[in-house]
């Protein structure tokens, strides 16, 4: 009797064992595709977030093979979004050749979009909650919402529910030529009423960082960038849409003296010390990128490369209300948290990603970690944080040559160095190491520490 | 089929209408000896491209994203001019105007990217009686520049009602297959609600300003008493609704049984067919007014492609 039960309860306990998440196993990045970024009003115009999210997702369905496959979970999003696009990723699911049995949810953190939607669902694989999933971000400056006024939509609802036409008829009195005037969506910061630019041109001027700096940060960005599409770098990371098969933005013929020539856009009030121009700042871009995730099982079963295993993540931000810090310098802090966490310096780190909002903005990031001051009394180092060595940064060029679609260069971040990680393979018998740092507005970041399978 | 023509670019919609009306007109005043056989020849046009801008608002008014493919229901409005120069020449036995769709059969045989130069071409086949006049079949087929490959392939039957032509039988009523049974309709998996306006919107995206489907002046004009949905609309949005998770080939066929009279609100059952190990083999779907319950289309989405 007592044998029996011992022996059932045995039993039931390697069950629940079984079921139970198995610890933390790793996420892996299969691979990624997006649709080459377009300028704002070019080959993008007329097409919707739906439409280019999907056909990011139509080409990631076609290189690994998805039709008809359940995914575990796939999380999007876009920053400028029609109220209409309530469930956008659901849609574009929907619209897509992967089974209909597939959930899908939308988020949103600003430019971190996608890179948030990238650590939460590594982290739902890595308990175990699910096996697979996409990770998603798009955005159209072209195809932007633009509401009614305030004015006009206050009347309009009350319209709505109005009952006698006598009724009807006063509330429609009401509308003045005012309420008539759209209103569009700005990148303005809502507390500061500053543009991201002019946000980021007075951290500019407050790292000392010069115009000669800058533009040779975005002339590296197309030069590289270029390179990487002559050596067909992103053959198997972009899909052609709309006749467009590189991103529209890049000049690969661009020079230090044809950016010498543009004139300051940002900061003009700092009259010589404005050093911000329309080429080492990103332009307004529409585009979609998407990246496969999965488990080690999963990708195995499914006989899918595994480029890159995704470490750890990392949110931050700043307080720019009260100007403590810079609108884009989250990431200056979150990057050594991450770090820290994982034992590791900026020595160690073979590729740095870290995005180009504006050129001023990773030069601004790394002249604080280069600084004792900033290092000592806001990081609590001992001294500077450290140095990037200049030959592992964006070395496949990054947004000010490929553009910026907000929620979508997230996905363009990860594939990118899943890829040259992957290809990379080890260094000094370890796996290559990558870091990946997004700012974003509301004084935000997401950073995210890649490794080489 | 044995003659063909060339035709040297892609036939005006509307000057086709103009002519047809005109040629009707011409029909009331010289009662001349009907013709009983359908012309010989296949009208064919090369170097056709789809316009992206008309693409994507088509794809829009279906609710749908717009892809660089083109939808299976866009190419029969791009390849329609075609099929209407057929309809519109001298020797063409039956007026063009107020000609009803039965039936639209398509073989999808390969994705077609709005980059592709394509070549069109159509005839008309199988002139019979039917019991309410004469019908016909019009075949468009949609190949690559060269003419090497057959990628899309469709089959519209028209019905001239109350024109019978001497010498063709018509079908005895019990062959007729009215399919007037009784119809019970089944839970419905989708309403569609649409306004007066469907018609015209359709006719925008499509280029087919048929009367008919555009006003009810214009649509009383052709002795309907209000406009009606175009036929291609509720096909091109029922097949885009169902999709096919294999978009390399399928083939979708489409009965019309009554005509939507605009507004309406239109009630879809969609149900699939699936292999033993889950896999998609078909969808069929039936469509019918939420209040009559009268059925107005019925068909299916089928993977593969068949040879209609």
């Amino acid at each position: 009797m007592s044998s029996t039960t011992s022996a059932n309860t045995a039993a039931s306990a390697s069950e629940t064992a079984s079921k139970a998440p198995q610890g933390i196993r790793k996420a892996v990045v299969v691979g990624g595709n997006r649709i080459p970024f377009a300028r704002a009003g070019g080959a993008y115009a007329h097409a919707s977030n739906k439409d280019m999210l999907t056909a990011a997702l139509d080409g990631l369905v076609a290189r690994f093979g998805l039709q008809d496959e359940s995914i575990g979970e796939v999380a999007a999003g876009a920053v400028l979004k029609h109220s209409r696009d309530f469930n956008l990723t659901r849609e574009a699911v929907l619209g897509s050749a992967l089974a209909p049995t597939t959930p899908a949810y939308d988020l949103q953190q600003a430019c971190a979009t996608g890179m948030e939607a990238a650590i939460g669902l590594s982290n739902k694989i890595k308990l175990g909650q699910i096996d697979s999933a996409i990770a998603g971000g798009v955005d159209s400056a072209s195809d932007a919402p633009i509401a009614v006024s305030e004015g006009l939509r206050t009347i309009l609802l009350d319209l709505s529910r109005a009952k006698s036409l006598a009724e009807k008829a006063r509330v429609v009195a009401r509308i003045r030529p005012r309420d008539l005037s759209p209103d569009a969506p700005s990148t303005g910061e809502p507390r500061t009423g500053l543009s991201m630019g002019e946000h980021q041109a007075l951290t500019t001027a407050q790292w000392n960082i010069t115009r000669e700096a800058q533009d040779e940060l975005a002339l590296a960005s197309h030069k590289n960038l270029a390179a990487a599409y002559d050596r067909h770098f992103f053959d198997d990371l972009v899909t052609p849409y709309r006749g467009l098969t590189r991103d529209s933005n890049l000049r690969a013929d661009s020079s230090m003296e044809k950016l010498a020539r543009l004139k300051p856009v940002f900061g003009r009030s700092l009259g010589d010390a404005a050093t911000m121009t329309a080429g080492n700042s990103t332009p307004l871009t529409d585009g979609a990128s998407t990246v496969l995730l999965a488990s080690e099982e999963w990708a195995q079963a499914h006989e899918l490369p595994m480029l890159a295993n995704v470490v750890d993540g990392e949110a931050g931000a700043v307080d720019f209300v009260h100007g403590k810090d810079g609108l884009l310098m989250a990431p200056a802090f979150a990057v050594p948290r991450l770090l820290a966490r994982n034992g590791l310096a900026l020595a160690d780190i073979d590729y740095f990603e870290i995005h180009e909002a504006f050129a001023g903005t990773v030069l601004s990031t790394l002249a604080a970690w280069e600084d004792e001051e900033f290092g000592r009394t806001r990081l609590g180092l001992d001294g500077a944080f450290g140095t990037v060595d200049r030959g592992r940064l964006n070395i496949n060029g990054s947004s000010l040559a490929a553009g910026h679609p907000f929620a979508a260069t997230g996905g363009r971040l990860i594939a990118t160095l899943a890829k040259m990680l992957s290809e990379r393979g080890q260094v000094d018998g370890r796996p290559a190491r990558g870091l990946i740092s997004v700012c974003a507005a509301g004084g935000q970041g997401v950073v995210a520490l890649l490794e080489a399978r | 089929m044995s003659v063909d023509h060339v035709l040297t670019e892609m036939p005006s919609l509307s000057k086709l209408y103009l002519n047809a009306a005109a040629a009707a007109a011409v029909q009331r005043l010289v009662r001349s000896a009907p013709v009983v056989a359908l012309p010989t020849r296949a009208l064919e046009v090369r170097g056709v491209t789809a316009d992206l801008s008309k693409l994507t608002a088509f794809a829009h008014l279906m609710g749908k994203p717009a892809r660089d493919v083109l939808p299976s229901g866009y190419i029969h409005a791009l390849a329609f001019p075609v099929a209407m120069s057929v309809m519109v020449q001298e020797d063409f036995p039956l007026p063009l105007l107020g000609m009803i769709h039965l039936r639209n059969q398509v073989d999808h045989h390969a994705p077609i990217s709005f980059t592709d130069v394509l070549t069109i071409r159509s005839w008309a086949r199988n002139l019979a009686g039917h019991r309410a006049g004469t019908q016909v079949q019009l075949v468009v087929e949609v190949r690559n520049n060269e003419g090497t490959a057959l990628l899309w392939r469709g089959v519209s039957t028209y019905l001239a009602k109350g024109i019978y032509l001497p010498g063709l039988d018509k079908p005895s009523p019990q062959t007729a297959g009215t399919r007037r049974e009784e119809f019970s309709p089944p839970q419905p998996t989708a309403q569609w609600k649409l306004g007066v306006d469907t018609g015209r919107a359709y006719a925008a995206v499509s280029g087919d300003f048929n009367p008919i489907h555009l006003s009810v002046l214009s649509a009383k004009a052709l002795g309907l008493r209000r406009s009606i949905a175009h036929g291609m609309y509720a096909a091109s949005r029922v097949v885009s609704d169902i999709g096919s998770p294999k978009p390399d080939a399928f083939s979708w066929d489409i009965s019309f049984e009554s005509p939507i009279f605009l507004p309406a609100t239109v009630s879809l059952h969609i149900s699939d067919t699936l292999a033993g190990d889950g896999g998609w083999l078909g969808s069929e779907f039936t469509a019918w007014n939420a209040r009559s319950t009268r059925v107005h289309f019925r068909g299916s989405v089928t993977a593969g492609t068949t040879q209609p």
